[in-house]
């Protein structure tokens, strides 16, 4: 009888009862509207876009600890050439730097080289030998901007929009709009290469006020990604048949005296969608079946790439069924106290020689995987950081948080690719022009999911809400 | 010097608080991170003034006074036991719909029982109540729930949800506040022992203020404090101005369910509430600070117990902490002044001016400073210097120190499972530094806090009240909050009451009388039976605030004890059941499924308040430590007993929420939380039908029937039945049981024969079994899905 949770759930999604403002889309049965798609009580029934859309999916690649972006793509000779002299005065105008005196001089490594690669002629660094050869697949975003000056405020930004904690994660908003397209596997995947959960946890991937079905689903290491996916009591496969056949007897017969009641009947299915999960999420992760060629394009045979590696190639699986966004979190490369993440305050040259190492194969492979299985079309990868790190060295030979000027990159389906959007100044301190904040990079990746960030709405106390709060504008020179 | 402070501030931020969704974007924030230029006119951007409340316009609803009104005149007279059946009753007639036939008392006495201590009654419990002939056995079950320690158990997680509840700070470190249980041993306190809703209100507003002497009372200010916060934030400025900020917001939506904060940054879009009343709310909170060393009066056991175990590991790490602090205090003048120069530009002002020259916000900046530095600023500082050789301060001293500390740091580690693992030896209270004069508060431009507006005082929303806050400073503090939660709690105020009588009744029937129980503002819902709302409301304060004659009064009336048998005829005239012809089924919380199971099993550990525990996570969950005092994050309690307590105990930890809880939509500590969502996914199946822990939960349910039942199959079955759902099993049940178990035996049977016999048997039987242990794991596995159904996990 009780159908409070379907009427809550259609006004705060902004959705009078009974209008068919949005409406899911159920393989083999066509659209319905929203009205019926709420009757099964199915908040992850899928829903149409609000426009046609570019992708189906995003492998959004997080570079925990935040890369010096001007040792991998944003070539600055004056940086060079300036190098070991204090910064001028000029460009810092206008932002302050959060240590007394914490500016010293200028840093270059006397190792880094930068070549031009591909028809568009973009930079990449000595560090990047794998990924340079797509080239032509990446539009570059070379203004990007962000608040913060420490970790975490910067991680919960750019997955939430916010410094503090409690708003969703712009995967949950694409769970929460789009619905699920395989509900087999959960439709927000976290993955990370590492055995202990990345730090600060899960408000990076939090469904924040909205319902908790939207959250991200971390995937941990090893065969059973899921928690609880393992049967219990030692159980055989039968056991748990018969289990399961009885539980459905025992349900619907209770049921029965509720034939109004949708959200009975959705938990009885639940368990039949749990019983799928149990097979379709390791077979999703099992990396046993693909080739050796695979194995060795995305670094499985090397100690240092490995473990990206692994998480790429479970990402592209993922992608492959229909999993809406997948969030990849950098762990560390190697077991090695100083090299845990991208966070080069010294040793800039063995942090990131180790780092990029890390991730140049695997995400080159990535690329190259997803073309050559006519993935790339419909995939949106997104190359984001925290922050930058700044031209002027901290402790010598490291490079401090640049929240002003920082270059992240998107490839994949509707991306203009072989562009750069947005710049730095001759040294790579601030952005000039046009910039590119958090809020407009969601915005972008909203649009081309076929979603209009206006519009993708919750109400929570009171608040209109949306991905990109009241900010956020698309970048359309980014678009095909 | 204020507005040189801020205007040299950096990093401006942007908290939640924020606008309704414009069509069109604003301006970009591409500028966020440089300096905000002092406004080019000597005049401040202007901030509308409140428009006055015109007669024509009369004022919002929730606005006006509670009323009183008359009951109702109903035709079914007989239905009504108590006024709310009145007014409820009035509604129906007007549609022609006819309530409910009474749910027979099995059915209630699992939902009362449910909806009180949120947990399943126990088939003694379920029989004395059936079979109670005497014309009172409601109000002598009603009364036994309410007088339960239990109840307050329940009625706390609630309020601590709306209290952001949490036993850790958030962020990245996610640093652990040890003290913060007692807070919210308070809240179970407070239910159980009836006090006043307004005396609650005021203590956690101003406890400080109003009764400084009174242990409870600063306890009770655990409720402001409650703020997720980043220790090593390098923004105090900016702190000080975000948690100023969460305090309002809260006070707003959980007191008086007002969205506040939606008028930070600009006019409120549909309430009258202007920037200039969000900044007034905001004053009244300008001056708290926290103490997190607040020594208690009277040592209680715990306090005994904790000082107890920390002597040991102190008097066993004695040397070893003595040679490290040599170390440091060699490296503690030149690590403290770096440590405190990573603040940013403002903060730096108010950290290294004379103490002789503080303002009241240089005071929270400098203790906000020392509540978070810690030997751990000068031992970074040490590594700093020796891992940087080409660093000024290098020298190969530092580097011996830093090889010594290293090593006595590796020593020390060692004594670490001698550290006491829960309980704290302080109260963390609220408090104002001994000063009555507040920080100047300002109105913010678009609510940033380096751009200052006018000044203003402590006030009450222009348009909602036009009284004006009575504030007394006394030697040592402001006197603000007492003031605020003296209008807060005043009968005259119209919105205190009617959101919390309001509260009570979505937890009973699924649903607000206004739906938006955060929100009774314009763009809230409307009540759908207004008069209720504000007999229940005025009701509350005429008896004294009392919330256990509220809850009484609600599981007494007829409209709570309906059947929730669906009806063709109500679910036609009113589908989406507003006017309650039909009790409301609900799916359980979080809590009350976890705790339920372990009731069933026999296994709830019944311990009222106390530290928080820590059970078990699962095997492929493995949290680190923290990265600012390196202590694990997860450090699962070493009684096993404590593994098995209710879940409102169980450690709230920001980063690290608890699995089997947190996918039953538990509440959200980053924010207010409102109301529990209810979600139904797989990943709940995976949990109740996978995990090992309730598998062996179920291990002891089957080993609990057996013992209860003995060996009869059809006896075991309607004993499990009563444990689970207060009521025997039905012919159908017991028929597909009996052929579940025939059938389940035999593939276990069939198990065995290829070669990898694995069982699993019930456990805690007390007499030998006397069956065969295939057919005793059948019964496990006959438990556990009966334990998965439906039924269990709603109640009715």
């Amino acid at each position: 009888m009780n159908t409070f949770s379907r009427r809550e759930f259609l006004l705060k999604a902004g959705v009078g009862l009974g209008a068919a403002a949005f409406s899911g889309y159920i393989p083999g049965a066509g659209f319905i509207s929203a009205a019926s798609a709420a009757e099964l009580i199915d908040p992850l029934a899928p829903k149409a876009p609000h426009f046609p859309a570019k992708v189906k999916t995003v492998i959004w690649l997080h570079m925990d600890g935040a890369p010096s972006t001007l040792d991998l793509f944003d070539y600055k000779p004056e940086l060079k050439k300036l190098a070991g002299q204090p910064i001028p005065e000029s460009y810092l105008k206008g932002i302050k730097t959060s240590t007394q005196g914490g500016i010293t001089k200028l840093f270059w490594s006397d190792k880094r080289e930068f070549k031009q690669y591909g028809e568009s002629g973009a930079y990449f660094s000595d560090l990047l030998p794998n990924l340079s050869q797509h080239a032509d697949k990446i539009a570059f975003i070379k203004s990007s901007v962000t608040i913060g000056a420490t970790h975490d405020i910067s991680i919960l930004k750019l997955n939430t929009g916010d410094v503090n904690p409690g708003r969703p994660s712009l995967g949950a908003w694409v769970s929460y709009q789009l619905g699920s397209a395989n509900r087999d596997l959960p439709s927000y995947v976290v993955l990370y290469n590492d055995n202990k959960e990345p730090r600060a946890g899960s408000v990076n991937w939090s469904s924040g006020f909205l319902p908790a079905v939207y959250q991200g689903v971390a995937f941990r290491p090893g065969d059973s990604p899921i928690l609880n996916l393992e049967r219990a009591g030692a159980w055989a496969a039968q056991e748990q048949r018969n289990s399961l056949d009885l539980l459905k007897r025992l349900n619907e017969k209770r049921g029965a005296a509720y034939p109004e009641d949708t959200e009975l009947q959705a938990r009885i299915r639940s368990y039949e969608l749990a019983d799928r999960m149990q097979t379709s999420a390791p077979e999703a992760v099992d990396l046993s079946k693909e080739s050796e060629a695979t194995r060795e394009a995305y670094g499985l045979n090397d100690e240092t790439t490995k473990s990206y590696g692994q998480v790429l190639l479970r990402a592209r699986r993922l992608a492959e069924r229909g999993v809406r966004f997948i969030q990849v979190v950098s762990g560390p490369a190697l077991p090695d106290g100083d090299n845990r993440n991208w966070d080069a305050h010294n040793s800039l040259e063995k942090n990131h020689g180790t780092n990029a190492k890390m991730v140049d194969k695997p995400i080159a492979a990535l690329l190259a995987d997803l073309k050559e299985r006519g993935l790339l079309d419909s995939t949106l990868v997104v190359w984001a950081s925290e922050f930058g790190r700044t031209p002027w060295g901290e402790s010598g030979d490291g490079r401090d948080h640049n929240p002003w000027g920082y270059t992240q990159w998107i490839a994949g389906g509707g991306v203009k690719a072989g562009t750069t959007f947005g710049a730095t100044d001759e040294i790579g301190v601030q952005s000039v022009g046009k910039t590119v904040d958090t809020y407009d990079l969601h915005a972008t990746v909203l649009q081309l999911l076929g979603l209009n960030h206006l519009k993708t709405t919750f109400l929570h106390d009171g608040r209109t809400e949306r991905p990109t709060v009241v900010f956020g504008e698309v970048i359309k020179d980014l678009l095909a | 010097m204020q507005k040189k402070a801020i205007y040299l501030a950096v990093l401006w931020t942007l908290t939640t608080a924020l606008a309704i969704a414009d069509d069109k974007p604003a301006t970009p924030l591409a500028d966020a991170t440089k300096v905000a230029e002092p406004a080019k006119s000597t005049e401040p951007p202007k901030v509308a003034e409140p428009s006055k409340p015109s007669r024509a316009q009369p004022k919002l609803w929730s606005w006006q006074p509670v009323q009183v009104p008359a009951e109702p005149k109903v035709k079914q007279g007989k239905w009504v036991r108590t006024p709310i059946d009145a007014f409820v009753l009035a509604k129906l007639e007007a549609k022609n719909i006819k309530p409910s036939k009474d749910a027979d008392r099995a059915a209630f006495i699992r939902r009362a029982t449910l909806d009180v201590w949120g947990v399943i009654p126990s088939p003694e419990e379920v029989k004395a109540f059936v079979t109670d002939k005497s014309p009172n056995a409601y109000e002598k079950l009603v009364d036994r729930l309410l007088s339960s320690q239990k109840y307050g158990e329940r009625q706390a997680r609630r309020w601590l949800d709306l209290a952001r509840y949490a036993d850790s700070t958030g962020f990245q470190n996610d640093t652990t506040r040890p003290n913060m249980w007692r807070y919210r041993d308070y809240v179970i306190n407070a239910f159980n022992q009836d006090k006043p809703y307004n005396q609650f209100v005021k203590e956690q507003l101003a406890g400080d203020e109003i009764a400084p002497n009174d242990q409870n009372a600063l306890v009770a200010t655990g409720f402001l404090l409650n703020y997720p916060d980043n220790y090593n934030s390098r923004d105090l400025v900016q702190r000080q101005y975000q948690i100023e900020t969460d305090m309002t917001d809260t006070v707003g939506l959980a007191l008086l369910g007002q969205t506040v904060g939606c008028a930070r940054c600009h006019n409120h879009k549909t309430d009258k509430i202007t920037q200039k009343d969000y900044f007034s709310l905001q004053a009244f909170f300008a001056n708290t600070s926290v103490n997190e060393k607040v020594v208690p009066k009277e040592k209680g056991e715990q306090e005994k117990k904790f000082e107890e175990a920390q002597a040991k590991y102190l008097a066993a790490t004695k040397d070893i902490r003595t040679k490290q602090k040599a170390i440091l205090d060699v490296y503690r003048e030149a690590g403290t002044k770096y440590h405190k120069e990573r603040y940013l530009t403002d903060s730096r002002e108010a950290i290294f001016k004379p103490e002789a020259q503080w303002t009241p916000l240089d005071r929270w900046v400098n203790h906000r400073l020392e509540n978070v530095s810690t030997e751990r600023d000068i031992e970074n500082y040490l590594k700093l210097i020796t891992e940087d050789k080409s660093h000024p301060q290098h020298t190969p001293a530092s580097e011996a120190s830093w090889a010594e500390f290293k090593q006595l740091a590796a020593e020390l580690k060692k004594f670490d499972d001698l550290k006491p693992s829960a309980g704290s030896k302080y109260i963390s209270a609220a408090t104002e530094l001994g000063h009555p004069e507040s920080p100047v508060t300002h109105i913010r431009f678009t609510g940033v806090h380096e751009r200052p507006l006018d000044e203003v005082q402590p006030a009450f929303p222009a348009a909602l009240t036009n009284e004006k806050p009575n504030i007394v400073p006394s030697a040592t503090s402001s006197g603000r909050r007492t003031a605020l939660a003296e209008w807060i709690t005043s009968p005259t105020n119209p919105l205190t009451s009617r959101v919390f009588v309001n509260r009570v009744w979505n937890q009973y029937f699924g649903s607000g009388i206004v739906k938006t129980v955060s929100d009774f503002g314009k763009a809230g819902d409307k009540p759908t039976n207004p008069e209720l709302l504000d007999y229940l409301a005025s009701n509350f304060i005429k008896e004294g605030w009392s919330v256990k004659k509220l809850h009484r009064q609600i599981l007494l009336s007829s409209v709570y004890r309906q059947s929730s048998d669906h009806r063709a005829d109500a679910y036609k005239a009113d589908p989406d059941n507003q006017l309650l012809a039909v009790f409301p089924r609900k799916r359980l919380d979080a809590e009350e499924i976890r705790d339920s199971l372990l009731v069933a099993s026999g296994q709830l550990q019944d311990k009222i308040g106390g530290p928080a525990v820590f059970p078990p996570m699962p095997s492929n969950v493995i949290v680190g430590n923290n990265t600012f005092d390196d202590n694990p994050l997860w450090k699962v309690s070493k009684d096993v007993h404590d593994h098995n307590r209710r879940s409102l105990y169980v450690f709230t930890r920001r980063s690290v929420p608890y699995p089997m809880l947190d996918v039953f939509d538990p509440a959200n500590p980053q924010l207010v939380h409102s109301k529990r969502d209810v979600t139904t996914t797989p990943l709940q199946a995976l949990t109740l039908f996978n995990n090992e822990t309730v598998f062996s939960w179920s291990q002891s349910l089957a080993g609990r029937v057996i013992n209860e039942a003995g060996n009869n199959e059809a006896a075991q079955v309607d004993r499990l039945y009563q444990i689970l759902f207060a009521r025997n099993a039905d012919k159908f049940e017991k028929t597909a049981s009996h052929e579940f178990l025939g059938k389940q035996a035999q593939i276990i049977q069939a198990k065995a024969a290829d070669g990898k016999f694995v069982i699993s048997t019930p456990i805690g039987l007390k007499a030998a079994p006397a069956q065969d242990p295939i057919k005793l794991a059948a019964f496990v596995d006959l438990v556990h899905t009966v334990a998965n159904s439906n039924e269990f996990a709603y109640r009715f």
